[in-house]
């Protein structure tokens, strides 16, 4: 989600909250009385508000899941989650006095701390990391496809090389999914260096796009070896090239996608579980701070 | 011709049963989800089943409480029937006293509201300023009057004036003191010109035993024996309040008790009735052994106008001597060398007079408490400045509130300004006496 003027609102409700807690809690605290805070009417009114803006932040997540339900937009949630889950963090920290805790209360800072942390973290992700990959990737895919379209992919390049190296091949590329092969006649030994080029370089690319070192892994070697390609074999073969290129750089757009994927979706591995221990953990103390 | 990626030939590739595969973030997610919660909960039963509660625990205790680190029911009371397991008064009372802060209070608050524990290594006494504001902020008593003020809300701000300063009354010891000369360069003093210092005249009790420039080891007899309302806290041991100020150790070598000039010793420091008898019989010793000052010759000065010339000597029994010179030993003291000072009271047919009491006040706070000794930094001048102006008795030396607040106030880098730091709730006086038949093996035993 960007985070652009549609923040407006938001950004100066959380800032006008933020700036009334604070003044709240300077008037308590000044002169500084070495009093415990979470205990107290104002600590108690920290915690619950903040352990609140928590419970609402991480809602976002059953909303998602039932997006039937009317409860407001997507968007608006979304807009909640981040700057009432932002607030959280220095609503909780009043609630502590400033104070790191001990056993339960500091594994609940902890949390926080990494939960707000990778939340901000995300969000700047959220924010950048879209319009890089509509730069980046043009041949963007749905990512959960990705893994199926290498395999089309590779099949698609074995098929190209199979119709241009078959002996006095003259095929019609129907069938062939994604491409057209021109009518061509070529010898045999005209077409090793392609066949070369796709067992040795090509193929084992297409099956491990990830793997490190490999020279069509990065564009300007690719366009290297492919041009170098081109004077070894026939013209009626450049076709064929080109379409083998292309298909290199969709595989190099899909691992950049994946990579770019990750990074977009990965802190979430921490975010969300996390979020869940910290509600949970938050729920207990709330009842044993009020028990003892 | 090239190969293209038209709309429908991506379209053709896409898998429609993609969303029915677990992918793997997805699924590492789902995972992570549910462990992370799980494992909470499994570090939470862990202490829950070795029936540890430390992990609910807002912080350490405080030093005094350590040893209870590990036993929380020593301070926290499961009540039959209700969930609740905060700490009781009455676990608080079977350790320590906790008198009462007042007869005619209206509440009394509970321990653990003004001592809140579980704060790390802190002094349980430094309470928080609501634990004394929340009566002293609008006072009420229970009986009808209130001999305090009522407003107090914090020492910065309308705190009032120190009472000693604000009634006015001025000091009520009846020693004749004159500050301002005591304080003068170039005084005589027993071996010659002397400036006298705060510290020649003014120690705490446990800096006594230290040689005093003016004193005079001899005449040890006269310490202050009417101080007004003498004070538990003041004791020999102690350097937060200022000694009474005695003859013996600042006085006695300047201003000596000399009574006779045929006797070398000087009175003694006390009573008139002390020092009668003293006076009758070192004149009968004196007389003993020198029978030739029997014979007494005429003082022409003392020849009064229109009267017989007297003999040009009178020759006195011992007694007489003795009496004669008695009197006049005693109108030297009580007329002169013990009136510089004290205060005496001629009554009507008694022959020695009753010398006032001193009065002289230890503490001029008794609801406050100070620390001479720590406040050492700073020169006695700069707090008492009306030491060096002062001439009369009556005036009042305590430095006011202003002079305190000049340190003791809120900020960072200040001294401390909160109630506890001069006021007590608890009588110490009443503190309960701590006795136990534990052995230290024995108490490590049970704390673990």
């Amino acid at each position: 989600m960007r985070i652009d003027r549609t923040h407006k609102n938001w950004t100066v409700a959380s800032l006008l909250i933020f700036g009334a807690s604070m003044l709240l809690y300077g008037i308590y605290r000044v002169p500084p009385s070495g009093a415990p805070m979470g205990g107290t009417a104002l600590g108690l009114m920290f915690g619950t508000v903040g352990f609140a803006f928590m419970i609402f932040a991480a809602l976002l997540g059953a909303r998602k899941r039932v997006p039937v339900w009317r409860v407001g937009r997507a968007q608006t949630w979304m807009r909640g989650h981040l700057w009432l889950g932002l607030l959280s963090l220095p609503l909780l920290v009043f609630h502590s006095g400033f104070r790191y805790g001990h056993g339960l209360t500091a594994v609940l800072m902890t949390l926080l701390i990494f939960v707000v942390a990778s939340g901000v973290f995300g969000a700047g992700l959220q924010h950048y990391m879209p319009r890089v990959m509509t730069r980046e990737v043009t041949m963007e895919t749905i990512y959960e496809e990705i893994e199926h379209v290498r395999a089309q992919l590779r099949e698609e390049a074995e098929e190209l090389v199979a119709q241009a190296t078959a002996e006095k091949a003259t095929a019609a590329a129907a069938g062939v999914a994604g491409s057209t092969v021109a009518s061509f006649s070529v010898r045999e030994d005209e077409a090793i260096p392609l066949r070369n080029f796709f067992e040795q370089e090509l193929k084992p690319f297409l099956e491990s796009p990830g793997a490190r070192g490999h020279a069509l892994a990065d564009q300007a070697q690719s366009r290297s070896a492919f041009a170098q390609l081109r004077t070894l074999v026939p013209p009626a073969l450049h076709t064929t090239l080109e379409d083998l290129e292309s298909i290199c750089e969709e595989e190099r757009q899909l691992t950049l996608q994946t990579r770019l994927h990750l990074w977009l979706h990965g802190w979430l591995l921490l975010h969300i579980p996390l979020s869940l221990a910290l509600i949970l953990l938050g729920a207990v103390h709330a009842v044993m701070a009020l028990r003892y | 011709m090239p190969r293209t990626r038209t709309t429908k030939k991506l379209a053709q590739r896409i898998d429609l049963n993609y969303f029915k595969r677990q992918h793997p973030l997805r699924h590492w997610r789902f995972l992570l989800s549910v462990a992370c919660p799980a494992l909470s909960l499994v570090w939470l039963a862990w202490y829950g089943i070795r029936s540890d509660r430390r992990v609910y625990s807002a912080g350490r205790l405080s030093s005094a409480h350590a040893v209870l680190t590990k036993q929380c029911a020593a301070c926290h009371v499961t009540q039959a029937g209700f969930f609740s397991e905060k700490v009781a008064d009455q676990k608080c009372q079977s350790c320590h006293n906790g008198s009462i802060h007042h007869a005619t209070q209206v509440f009394t608050p509970a321990c653990a509201s003004c001592h809140t524990d579980h704060r790390g290594s802190i002094r349980l006494a430094a309470t928080n300023d609501s634990s004394c504001t929340q009566c002293h902020a609008n006072l009420t008593a229970r009986s009808s009057s209130v001999n305090f003020v009522r407003n107090i809300d914090s020492f910065e701000g309308d705190h009032p004036e120190f009472a000693a300063l604000r009634m006015g009354r001025g000091d009520p010891g009846t020693i004749q003191l004159n500050h301002f000369r005591h304080l003068q360069p170039n005084l005589l003093g027993p071996n010659g010109r002397v400036q006298l210092v705060c510290t020649d005249c003014h120690r705490p009790a446990a800096d006594a035993n230290n040689a005093w420039p003016y004193g005079d080891p001899q005449n040890q007899i006269g310490g202050a024996k009417d101080v007004s309302k003498p004070d538990a806290l003041i004791s020999a041991s102690s350097r937060a309040y200022m000694a009474p100020a005695t003859y013996a150790h600042a006085c006695a070598a300047c201003h000596s008790l000399q009574f006779d000039k045929r006797i070398a010793d000087a009175a003694p420091h006390d009573t008139p009735e002390v020092i009668h008898p003293f006076i009758v019989t070192k004149l009968q010793a004196y007389i003993a052994t020198h029978p030739a000052d029997l014979r007494v010759p005429r003082d022409p000065s003392r020849d009064l106008p229109e009267r017989s010339i007297p003999a040009d000597y009178r020759l006195l029994t011992p007694a007489q001597w003795v009496a004669e010179r008695t009197a006049d030993a005693e109108q030297l003291l009580w007329r002169k060398t013990c009136k510089q000072c004290h205060a005496l009271v001629f009554a009507e047919g008694v022959a020695l007079p009753k010398i006032a009491p001193s009065n002289i006040t230890t503490r001029y706070m008794p609801h406050a408490k100070f620390d001479h000794s720590q406040h050492g930094l700073v020169a006695c001048e700069s707090c008492h400045a009306a030491a060096l102006t002062s001439q009369q008795s009556s005036d009042l030396l305590l430095p006011g509130i202003a002079t305190c607040r000049s340190c003791h106030h809120s900020g960072a880098e200040t001294a401390e300004s909160r109630c506890f730091e001069c006021h007590t709730y608890h009588d110490p006086a009443e503190r309960k006496p701590s006795h136990s038949d534990l052995s230290v093996s024995e108490l490590v035993s049970k704390t673990q």
